[in-house]
C-alpha cells in the first residue's frame, strides 16, 4: 500500500506541472488587472505602463510562468522605467513555497489571502456536504426499500423540484421569504447576509444562524443527485443473491440493509464523494455571493474579475493538489470497503 | 434510524436559534440576541460602550482592495477617506469645495496661484492632527508626494503628481507645488488622501517600499472624524469615533461597512434594516425600498449617459455630416424613455457636463421631432432609393453598428432606439460587448473604431470638467494605442478651446470657455445625450443629517446622527 501511495504521488508531479501551465496561460487571457483597477474610469495610460513594468506584466508569458514557478530573485527588473534592469526580484516561486503576492490586495502573500477565507468556506461547505451525504443516504435507502411507494414518489418529486431550480433562485427567494417578509409580518426572521452580525461578533450561535439559508440552498439542489444515485445502487444490491441468502437465513432486516447491502452499495458513492470533496475547497460561487459569505468562491470570482493571477492560481493549484490527494484517499477507502481490492 | 435523530436534533437547534433571534430585532440590543454565554464572547463588543452606542451599518457591493490612498483607484475605498483619512479639501452637496486641511483654496485673488499659473501655495490649518495626536504638517504632504513618485512603490496612480516639477515644505504650515505646465484641474485631483510620515517613513526605510506595509490593510493612524478599527476580509470593516478630530467628535460612535457583492442581497439587507445605507441602487428597486421606509438620494457625480458618434475612418460615412448627426438626435424620444424605462426619476441629458456650471445656459436637449429628422436626412441626400426600409446614398445603406456594454438598462435603451431610428429610415445593428471598455491594444470594439455609435457614460476629473477625450492626438493608433478619443473626433476649433481651458487659472474665464465647448459639441451633435446617470443612494430614515456629495459623498459624515 505504501509503495502504491508513493507511486501515485510521484505520478502526480508532472500532472500538476502540466495543469499549472495550462491554467497560467488561460489566466493570462482572462482579464487585464490594470484595466480599471476597481475604479469607475479606465486606468491612465502612464500608470498602466508603469505598473505593467513594475509588476513584470510586460515580460513574455513563459518568463512570467517561470517567475511564478521558480521565483525571480535571480533576475533583475526595471522599476524606475529608464530601460535598465537594476533591481533583483523578491519572489521565490511556487516550488520554493512562495505563491507570490496578490495584485489586487497589493503586496499581500497569496497564502495569507487564501488562508483567511478557507476556514469560512470549509464551515459552510462541510456542513452542507455532511447534510447532503447523510440526508441522501437516508432518503436513498428509504426509497430503495420502499420502491414506488407513495413516499418514494413524493420524495423523488420534491428532490427533483430542487434539482431543477437554479441555486440563485432558491437562495434569493428563501432570503426574501424568511428574512424580508418574515420580518415584515412580525415573525422570527433569519438574517440576510454575512457570516455573522458584526455588531454581535463572531459567535457560534451567530454563525449557525447565518448558515441556515446558504446551507439549505446548497443542500436542496444537490440532494437529488446523491439520493438518486444511492437509491439505484441500493436497488441493484438488494436484488442480488447474497441478500436473498441473508434474508432466508433469517438475519434481522436492519443488519441486512445497513451492513450487507449498504456497505457494498456505497463503493460507487465513495467515488462520487471523493471527487466532490476537493471541489468543496473552491467554495460555492453563487451562494457565497448572494449571502455575502466571506469564502473562497467569492475570492475566486473577485480574482477572476480583476485579473489577480497569483490568487486565482493559488486557489486552482490548491484544488488540483487536493483532487490528487482525495483520489488516493478514495482508493484507500475502496480497499477497506471491499477486501478483494488490492493495490500491491 | 439514528441519522434521522441527528438531523431532527439539528433542526430543533436551528428552530430554537431562529426563535431566539426574532426576539431581539433592534440592532442596539444586539448583545441580548443570542442569549447569555455567546454574547460575552463577542469580539466586536470589545469597545466596551454601554447600550447607548450609536452604530450605523453601510452596505458596500465591493470590498476594499487596499486602504492606503496611494495604492488604490477603487471608488468604494476612496469614498471612505472622508471617514478616516483626509483630503486637503472636500466637496459639499453642491460640489463647492470645503477646506479641510487647508485654510482656504489657492486662487489668483488670494495669491495662492502664481501669475504663470504653475505654482500653487497651500496654507495649512495649525490645529490639524493625526488621530494619535501628532500634528499634520507640510512634511506629510511632501512625504505623500515622494512616496507616490518613488519607483519602488507600485502605487495605483501617479497622476497628477507626475505633472509636478517640485513639492516643497516652505514651513510646517505651507506647501508649495510647482507644475511643469499650468494645470487647471488641480482642485479635483490633488491631495486626495495624505499619508502619515511619522508612521510610514520607518516602514519605507526598513523595506525599501510601502507595497506590503501593514498600514495598507490596517491604517490605524488617520485624520478623519472616525478611526479605522478592524477589517475582516470578505465580511466587514469597523470604524470608531475619533476623539482627536479637530472639527469636533462625530455624533455617531461606530460605523460598520459590510461587504455584500450581490445587488439583490443588498436590497434585501436594506429592506429589513440590516444595512442603513447602500448605493448604486437600480431604478426598478426604488419603489420596494421606499415602501420599506428607506429614503432615496439622487446625487450627480458627473456621469451622463450618451451616444458617441464615430467620425473616424472606420465609422459610417453618413456620421461625418452634421445634418445626419442632428437628425439622429431629433429621431430619439428620450423624454418618454426617461419616463418609461427610468420611471421618470432622472432627466434627459443635453451635454457631457449636464448638472454642472460648465454647460452653456442656452443649451437644451434636441426635442423629439421625427419630421425634422426626416427632413435633415433627405437634405443630406440619404433616401430609401431601393425601398428596403433603410435610407441609402451612393450604394451605401444607412445601417449603423450600435454598440454598448452588456448592462441591462443599456440593452433596453438599444431596443427602444432601434425602433425609433427605423421609423426615420435609419437601420441599426445592435452589439453588446463584454470587452466594451478594452483599449485599442486589447482590441476593444469602441477603441478600435469598429462601432459607428456607442453608448456609455464617463467622467474624467469630476467635479472638474477637464477631459482629454476630444484631443486629436488622443485618437488611438498602433503607435499610440492608449488614446481616449475613441469617437475619433478631430475638430481643430474644439481642440483649441480645450487647449485654452487646460491652462486657464481664472475660474470664471475657464467656465466661459467650457460654455463654448459644451455649445460646440451640442451644435455639432458629436455626442447625443440620453439621460443623467446620477448615483442613487438608499439611506435608512433612522439616519439623520445625511447629505451626500457627488465628488466626496461622505463629506459631512461627522454630522450624521441616529434618530431613535
Amino acid at each position: 500500500m505504501t509503495k502504491y501511495i508513493v507511486r501515485r504521488l510521484l505520478q502526480a508531479i508532472p500532472l500538476l506541472l502540466l495543469i499549472s501551465l495550462i491554467l497560467f496561460v488561460l489566466m493570462q487571457n482572462a482579464t487585464d488587472p490594470l484595466a480599471t483597477m476597481g475604479g469607475r474610469t479606465p486606468t491612465k495610460p502612464e500608470d498602466r505602463a508603469r505598473l505593467t513594468r513594475q509588476l513584470g506584466l510586460d515580460k513574455p508569458i513563459y518568463i512570467q510562468y517561470l517567475y511564478w514557478l521558480i521565483g525571480n530573485d535571480w533576475a533583475k527588473t526595471d522599476l524606475d522605467g529608464d530601460g535598465v534592469a537594476e533591481t533583483y526580484g523578491t519572489r521565490h516561486g511556487v516550488l520554493r513555497g512562495d505563491f507570490g503576492t496578490s495584485i489586487v490586495q497589493t503586496g499581500r502573500p497569496v497564502t495569507e489571502v487564501i488562508g483567511e477565507r478557507l476556514p469560512n468556506t470549509l464551515i459552510l461547505m462541510l456542513t452542507s456536504e455532511v447534510i447532503i451525504v447523510f440526508g441522501a443516504l437516508l432518503v436513498g435507502v428509504f426509497s430503495a426499500l420502499r420502491q414506488y411507494s407513495f413516499f418514494d414518489n413524493l420524495l423523488t418529486g420534491i428532490l427533483f423540484v430542487g434539482y431543477s431550480m437554479p441555486i440563485f433562485f432558491i437562495a434569493l427567494s428563501t432570503m426574501y421569504i424568511f428574512s424580508v417578509n418574515f420580518k415584515r409580518w412580525g415573525l422570527p426572521y433569519l438574517p440576510t447576509v454575512g457570516m455573522f452580525d458584526p455588531k454581535v461578533g463572531e459567535t457560534p450561535a451567530q454563525i449557525i444562524l447565518h448558515m441556515i439559508l446558504p446551507v439549505f440552498s446548497i443542500s436542496f439542489i444537490s440532494f437529488a443527485a446523491y439520493s438518486r444515485y444511492i437509491r439505484s445502487t441500493m436497488l441493484e444490491v438488494l436484488g442480488q443473491d447474497y441478500i436473498r441468502t441473508a434474508r432466508s437465513k433469517g438475519l434481522p432486516k436492519r443488519e441486512i440493509t445497513f451492513i450487507h447491502a449498504l456497505k457494498n452499495a456505497s463503493l460507487p458513492i465513495v467515488t462520487v464523494v471523493g471527487l466532490d470533496l476537493p471541489l468543496l475547497l473552491g467554495g460555492a460561487v453563487v451562494t457565497e455571493r448572494i449571502f455575502a459569505w466571506p469564502g473562497m468562491g467569492r475570492l475566486f470570482i473577485d480574482g477572476i474579475d480583476r485579473g489577480d493571477t497569483p490568487v486565482v492560481m493559488g486557489i486552482l493549484m490548491m484544488i488540483a493538489v487536493s483532487v490528487v490527494v482525495f483520489q488516493i484517499l478514495t482508493d484507500i477507502v475502496y480497499a477497506w470497503l471491499d477486501p478483494r481490492i488490492r493495490f500491491d | 434510524m439514528k441519522h434521522l435523530k441527528s438531523v431532527l436534533f439539528m433542526m430543533v437547534i436551528a428552530a430554537l436559534l431562529l426563535a431566539a433571534c426574532g426576539g431581539g430585532s433592534a440592532p442596539a440590543e444586539g448583545t441580548e440576541v443570542a442569549g447569555g454565554e455567546e454574547a460575552t464572547q463577542a469580539p466586536g463588543a470589545e469597545g466596551g460602550e454601554e447600550g447607548g452606542n450609536k452604530t450605523a451599518t453601510f452596505i458596500f457591493t465591493q470590498e476594499f482592495d487596499n486602504l492606503n490612498p496611494l495604492y488604490t483607484n477603487q471608488w468604494f475605498t476612496a469614498i471612505t477617506y472622508q471617514m478616516w483619512s483626509c483630503y486637503a479639501w472636500t466637496y459639499d452637496d453642491q460640489n463647492a469645495p470645503v477646506p479641510n486641511l487647508v485654510t482656504e483654496l489657492p486662487s489668483t485673488e488670494n495669491g495662492g496661484i502664481s501669475e504663470d499659473g504653475r505654482t500653487l501655495t497651500f496654507k495649512l490649518r495649525d490645529d490639524i492632527v493625526w488621530s494619535d495626536g501628532t500634528p499634520i504638517t507640510a512634511d506629510d504632504f511632501v512625504f505623500t508626494y515622494e512616496m507616490t513618485m518613488d519607483p519602488n512603490n507600485t502605487v495605483a496612480s501617479q497622476s497628477p503628481y507626475d505633472e509636478m516639477e517640485s513639492v516643497v515644505a516652505a514651513d510646517p504650515q505651507t506647501v508649495v507645488v510647482t507644475f511643469n505646465e499650468p494645470f487647471a484641474p488641480w482642485a479635483a485631483t490633488l491631495w486626495k488622501g495624505i499619508i502619515p510620515k511619522h508612521v510610514l517613513q520607518p516602514v519605507f526605510e526598513a523595506e525599501g517600499n510601502l507595497n506590503a506595509a501593514e498600514y495598507n490593510r490596517a491604517p490605524t493612524v488617520g485624520c478623519g472624524p472616525f478611526n479605522f478599527a478592524e477589517w475582516e476580509a470578505g465580511s466587514f470593516a469597523r470604524f470608531v469615533a475619533n476623539e482627536n478630530y479637530w472639527l469636533g467628535r462625530p455624533k455617531l460612535d461606530e460605523i460598520f461597512i459590510r461587504f455584500v457583492p450581490d445587488d439583490a442581497s443588498q436590497i434585501a439587507a436594506l429592506q429589513n434594516g440590516e444595512g442603513d445605507l447602500g448605493t448604486f441602487i437600480a431604478y426598478s428597486d426604488i419603489p420596494a425600498l421606499e415602501e420599506a421606509g428607506v429614503q432615496m438620494f439622487t446625487v450627480f457625480s458627473g456621469y451622463n449617459e450618451g451616444l458617441y458618434l464615430n467620425l473616424g475612418e472606420k465609422g459610417h460615412p453618413a456620421l461625418k455630416d452634421q445634418g445626419v448627426r442632428q437628425a439622429l438626435a431629433y429621431a430619439l424620444d428620450r423624454e418618454s424613455l426617461v419616463n418609461d424605462l427610468l420611471l421618470g426619476r432622472t432627466g434627459v441629458a443635453a451635454t457631457y457636463w449636464d448638472n454642472t456650471p460648465f454647460v452653456d445656459p442656452s443649451v437644451a436637449p434636441y426635442p423629439y421631432d421625427p419630421a425634422k429628422a426626416n427632413e435633415l436626412l433627405d437634405a443630406a441626400g440619404w433616401t430609401d432609393s431601393n425601398g428596403d426600409g433603410t435610407r441609402d446614398k451612393d450604394g451605401v445603406e444607412l445601417v449603423l453598428k450600435y454598440g454598448t456594454t452588456t448592462r441591462e438598462i443599456r440593452k433596453e435603451i438599444q431596443a427602444v432606439f432601434q425602433q425609433q431610428l427605423l421609423e426615420v429610415g435609419v437601420g441599426t445593428e445592435l452589439i453588446n460587448a463584454e470587452n466594451f471598455f478594452d483599449g485599442y491594444a486589447e482590441g476593444g470594439p469602441a477603441a478600435t473604431g469598429s462601432l459607428d455609435i456607442f453608448e456609455y457614460s464617463t467622467t474624467a476629473n469630476f467635479p472638474d470638467p477637464h477631459t482629454s477625450e476630444w484631443f486629436c492626438d488622443q485618437i488611438p493608433t498602433d503607435e499610440a494605442p492608449d488614446g481616449s478619443n475613441w469617437q475619433a473626433v478631430c475638430d481643430t476649433d474644439l481642440e483649441a478651446l480645450f487647449t485654452t481651458e487646460s491652462s486657464q487659472v481664472d475660474a470664471a474665464a475657464r467656465e466661459a470657455t467650457f460654455h463654448q465647448i459644451s455649445k460646440h459639441i451640442f451644435d455639432q451633435a458629436y455626442w447625443i445625450g440620453i439621460y443623467w446617470d446620477p448615483d442613487i443612494w438608499a439611506v435608512n430614515s433612522r439616519l439623520t443629517n445625511v447629505k451626500l456629495s457627488g465628488a466626496t459623498p461622505f463629506y459631512n459624515i461627522m454630522e450624521w446622527d441616529l434618530a431613535e
